[in-house]
């Protein structure tokens, strides 16, 4: 499980990788059907998927999803979430767009998923454990070291949504690392784009 | 009331410098990340308190537009970290490595430095350091300022304490030194050859009050711009040399 621990709060976020993916169809189904379902029931499904589902070929580096964490974490402290839940503010901080329908559809979990990054904020309290039994309920899937994501990235995806497509060619270390600059930076500024 | 999260962060980090509009702090995000520096805006207490949230927030949005615009279009400055507009606190890159002013020696600034790191002010020759000579350094700023002016950046407020050159990763490395633009407070865009003359103008000024035997310096930062501007060059050199 890998942790992201600030110096500024006490709100931990945990998150897992998983690749392959088996169910992803089924569990953006969960995601819709738990947001109808009323009483306890709907309650217990809420929890259930209780969590950010983030397509992974599109995270380029550690920076970039702690980056977009923090700046959920940081707008659900103020009351100031463009979307319902930090979870979902993540997927919009990831977007470089103020489309939240976008966003969902490219950083959220979908039919064609091979890769999930399944993140939780939580406080400091919680227990890893349960917090990592939670999340293999919901995705049938391989759970990898978090550094497989270096694998994972599909550059070219990440550059047709940041409109690099002109700027950057190139496929070596110094692009990679000069994309997931300018990635991760969009990500901070999210909240003052034009 | 409980303090907000970026007032934390604050109280936990280490205050770099004081100017007049701005306090500088290097700070940590979380246990495993890079260092970065902390740009707070704080209240100005003779401004109406509406007005001057609004003021702030206009500043760190245009100065983290003019950084994303740099850093898309290869021009080099820090990255950005973290953005709290409400609490008046921009977050960029660390750059490792020394301002300008201080590696050529220039005189003290006025505002409060509070720098614990600045022992490389105490060496002989700082620049040796770098690998570069002062010839080198003049080029690298001239380069760096016209790949911004390409872009219609105008950076406002262009002096050595604004630069900053990036100690390389390795002594023996042949990876060069990189000249990095900092502090687009006062930064806005502009097509006008007038504008990036002005820029030029300032740095001038700039060089002039704070190094001695500035001229062949500033020269030298002249002919690497006129060499990446080109054809857009003797419009503004006629701009600058009509002071
Ligand atoms: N990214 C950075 N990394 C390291 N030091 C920096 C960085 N940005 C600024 N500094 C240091 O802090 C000083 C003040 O920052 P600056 O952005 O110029 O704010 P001010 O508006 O107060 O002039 C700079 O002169 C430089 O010495
Ligand atoms: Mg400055």
């Amino acid at each position: 499980m890998e942790s992201f621990r600030f110096s500024h709060t006490n709100n931990v976020a945990f998150a897992l990788l998983f690749y392959p993916v088996n169910n992803p169809g089924k569990i953006k189904q969960r995601i819709i059907d738990a947001a109808k379902v009323e009483g306890t029931e709907g309650d217990h499904e809420r929890d259930t998927v209780n969590f950010s589902f983030i397509e992974a070929s599109l995270i380029t580096s550690r920076l970039h999803l702690e980056t977009a964490i923090n700046q959920a974490i940081i707008a659900d402290s103020q009351g100031s979430l463009r979307t319902k839940t930090a979870h979902s503010e993540i997927l919009f901080a990831l977007n470089p767009t103020n489309n939240i329908t976008e966003a969902i559809r490219r950083y959220g979990v979908s039919d064609k998923s091979e890769s999930l990054l399944v993140v939780q904020i939580t406080d400091s309290s919680a227990s890893v454990s349960d917090v990592e039994i939670k999340m293999k309920e919901v995705v049938d899937g391989t759970v990898v070291p978090f550094g497989e994501l270096a694998t994972i990235t599909e550059w070219d995806r990440v550059k047709k949504y940041h409109k690099l497509d002109k700027e950057v060619r190139g496929k070596g270390e110094e692009t990679r690392s000069f994309i997931d600059n300018i990635v991760i930076s969009s990500v901070a500024m999210k909240s003052v784009i034009q | 009331m409980a303090l907000s999260l970026s007032q934390s962060l604050i109280r936990a980090s280490l205050p770099i410098s004081q100017g007049a509009e701005a306090k500088v702090y290097k700070a940590q995000l979380s246990e495993t990340s890079l260092p970065i520096l902390l740009k707070y805006r704080f209240q100005k207490h003779y401004r109406h308190p509406s007005l001057d949230n609004n003021l702030t927030r206009t500043r760190i949005a245009g100065e983290a537009r003019a950084l994303l615009k740099c850093l898309r279009s290869g021009v080099n400055v820090p990255g950005i970290r973290m953005v709290d507009a409400a609490e008046g606190v921009l977050g960029i890159e660390w750059i490792e490595g020394q301002s300008l002013r201080k590696l050529l020696g220039g005189t003290e600034e006025e505002g409060d430095d509070l720098d614990v790191e600045a022992t490389d002010t105490e060496l002989e020759n700082p620049l040796k350091d770098y690998g570069v000579s002062v010839e080198e350094l003049m080029k690298l700023v001239g380069i760096e300022i016209a790949k911004m002016h390409k872009i219609d950046v105008i950076h406002g407020d262009l002096t050595t304490s604004n630069m900053m050159l990036r100690r390389p990763k390795s002594v023996e490395s042949t990876l060069a030194a990189e000249l990095v633009l900092i502090d687009f407070g006062l930064s806005y865009q502009s097509t006008l050859t007038e504008d990036k003359a002005v820029d030029l103008y300032v740095l001038e000024r700039a060089f002039s009050s704070t190094h001695p035997d500035s001229e062949p310096m500033f020269a030298t930062v002249l002919v690497a711009y006129a060499n990446v501007m080109d054809k857009d060059w003797p419009a503004i050199r006629n701009r600058l040399e009509d002071g």
